[in-house]
């Protein structure tokens, strides 16, 4: 195409001067995280004149983020490993019956995947303190698996269906059990499916917000680094500069995760979306 | 759901053979039950309930939550805030991303580092966002120092603690992070598009704009309704964090949403049944505007 439309000319600027505005409040945070109120005050869009490293040092300290980086590692790990162990066989299996059952199981967790978690915070949470779980990191991990089931349950039975049945069929022939088939030819066949689900369940772990902060609390013992944050907000005087510190060390994982696995990561969000 | 049913009728062998594969989910479905499905139907019931303390003990109470829902202020108004920020938020965002996604396929100058800025708001956290918005919006904010630098002194306020803007900014906020992320998924889905449709169009003289409205606007109609659908929901549902953080409802009422006023019932103030008749209004808002949205993409599919 060698004439530029007027109209891809326009888009384009648009397209650009959204990505400007996407990209501004992210310089905003880098440069400040490393000032002082009076000069983010003064010059929001000037680079730092003097490095404050000791923002980073002062957030780490006041919202005891060791702690709750400890706290949502843990929360997120466990939840991965408790996420698979149900998945793994529950996709398998949907991906291989071909009875009536399964088709309408599969229907069930299509729909559980639109139920909107935060419809069930209040009971949730009475749900906690009726098991005595309530501000615990245990009963917030076995919540959270919940609520990434159906749509992990979806994407991992249409990888796995993808996978030529013909191969378990020989194995049985062979004499293997559906657990050891499953375990030894459908697993490792199926991890780019896995891999994608342990990304996007880890989007959703890390940066679980409400559900944190209501099941678990703001005790500085329990709390996960999301609820963590928002504790560097002072209702008289906030100091913004440790405060925007804090909010990029939250963004760490994520970022280093994206670094690493970009395309990969971007094939698991919009696979999350696009196949839900 | 086409291709679903195609890998299906693949396999070979006996249905037969195939039994009780399905109770390898079983445990899956168990989970979801107890921590999703039962707390859901517990909505309903406890909404039922005079229950003014989370360790205290409850009563039935029949409608009369649903009374009180029905009669009081803060009701109508959260549903005005409720329905404001889905009518300027949906209509903006999913032509704007559709037009962003199609742009991108078409691979102009610079769409790597596009892609990459466009994703960005997708992987930060709502307290994350809220933190760099409640510095940005302040009085002495980013938006404040960018008027300042251009002479518009005047146009600067603190502007998510006034009433007139406050609500505003959060829609702003969801539109700044829904479009890209958005965009982002209309890309994925207009990659799959035979190419060969639109240089034929192009060859019969219709323009950009037209390729992408008359041609891949259609096609991937459907995609587009599952979005708006998803979006919808997002936004119905999704908005109590992010309000909490930076405006927790005020100032007055103004940021007040359906799903805040849930979460304020339950948890400032204590009343649980009115909290859970808010939410089974609040549902039943977000099932109505399913079926609406896909009876209105089905009609002109």
């Amino acid at each position: 195409m060698k004439r530029i439309g007027l109209g891809r000319l326009a888009s384009g600027t648009l397209v650009w001067i959204y990505g400007l505005l996407l990209a501004l409040p992210i310089y905003f945070l880098l440069t400040s995280s490393l000032k002082e109120n009076m000069e983010i005050f003064q010059e929001p869009f000037a680079l730092p004149t003097e490095w404050l490293f000791s923002n980073y040092a002062e957030a780490w300290e006041r919202a005891v983020m060791l702690k709750a980086l400890a706290n949502s590692i843990f929360v997120s790990a466990s939840a991965e490993i408790i996420t698979l162990a149900l998945v793994i066989p529950a996709s398998y299996g949907l991906a291989r019956s071909r009875s009536k059952l399964a088709l309408f199981l599969e229907r069930v967790f299509a729909l559980g995947f639109l139920i909107p978690a935060f419809a069930t915070l209040v009971p949730v949470l009475l749900l906690s303190i009726q098991l005595g779980l309530f501000q615990t990191r245990e009963f917030l991990t076995l919540f959270m698996v919940a609520s990434t089931l159906p749509l992990s349950v979806i994407l991992l039975t249409q990888f796995m269906r993808t996978i030529p049945a013909e191969l378990e069929e020989s194995a049985m022939v062979d004499g293997l059990s559906r657990l050891r088939i499953m375990w030894h030819i459908y697993l490792p066949l199926s991890l780019p499916g896995v891999s994608m689900i342990v990304i996007l369940n880890f989007l959703a772990y890390w940066n679980e917000f409400l559900f944190s902060l209501v099941l678990v609390g703001s005790n500085a013992d329990n709390r996960t680094i999301q609820v963590a944050l928002p504790t560097l907000i002072d209702q008289t005087k906030t100091e913004f500069g440790p405060l925007l510190a804090g909010t990029v060390i939250t963004l760490i994982p994520v970022y280093l995760l994206y670094i690493v696995l970009n395309r990969r990561l971007e094939g698991a969000l919009t696979a999350g979306a696009i196949k839900g | 759901m086409k291709i679903r049913a195609k890998a299906r009728s693949k396999s070979v062998g006996p249905v037969g053979a195939t039994r009780g594969l399905s109770l390898f989910s079983l445990p899956a479905l168990a989970w979801f039950g107890f921590f999703t499905i039962g707390p859901l139907l517990a909505m309903f019931y406890i909404s039922t309930l005079k229950w003014r303390s989370l360790i205290g003990k409850s009563e039935p109470a029949g409608l009369a939550n649903y009374e009180k829902l029905f009669g009081s202020d803060v009701f109508y108004a959260s549903l005005a805030n409720t329905a404001f920020q889905l009518g300027f938020m949906i209509p903006i965002m999913i032509p704007l991303a559709f037009m962003v996604g199609y742009y991108i396929t078409l691979k102009p100058r610079g769409h790597r580092v596009l892609r990459v800025v466009l994703f960005t708001p997708g992987l930060i956290s709502i307290s994350a966002t809220a933190m760099v918005f409640y510095a940005s919006l302040g009085p002495q904010g980013l938006v404040n120092g960018l008027l300042d630098s251009i002479g518009l002194e005047d146009l600067t306020k603190p502007w998510l603690a006034s009433q007139d803007t406050a609500l505003l900014m959060i829609v702003l906020i969801g539109l700044w992070q829904g479009i890209g992320y958005t965009a982002v998924l209309f890309a994925a889905r207009l990659e799959s598009v035979n190419r060969d449709l639109y240089e034929a169009a192009k060859l019969d003289g219709a323009s950009e704009w037209r390729i992408m409205w008359r041609i891949a606007f259609p096609i991937s109609l459907d995609f587009v309704g599952t979005l708006t659908m998803l979006q919808f929901l997002w936004t119905l549902f999704g908005s109590a964090g992010l309000i909490l953080l930076l405006t927790r409802g005020g100032p007055g009422l103004s940021t007040t949403t359906l799903s805040l006023l849930v979460y304020q019932k339950a948890f400032f103030e204590n009343d649980l049944g009115y909290s859970q008749a808010a939410g089974v209004v609040l549902f039943a808002i977000g099932l109505v505007g399913m079926l609406v949205i896909r009876t209105l993409v089905k009609a002109r599919y």
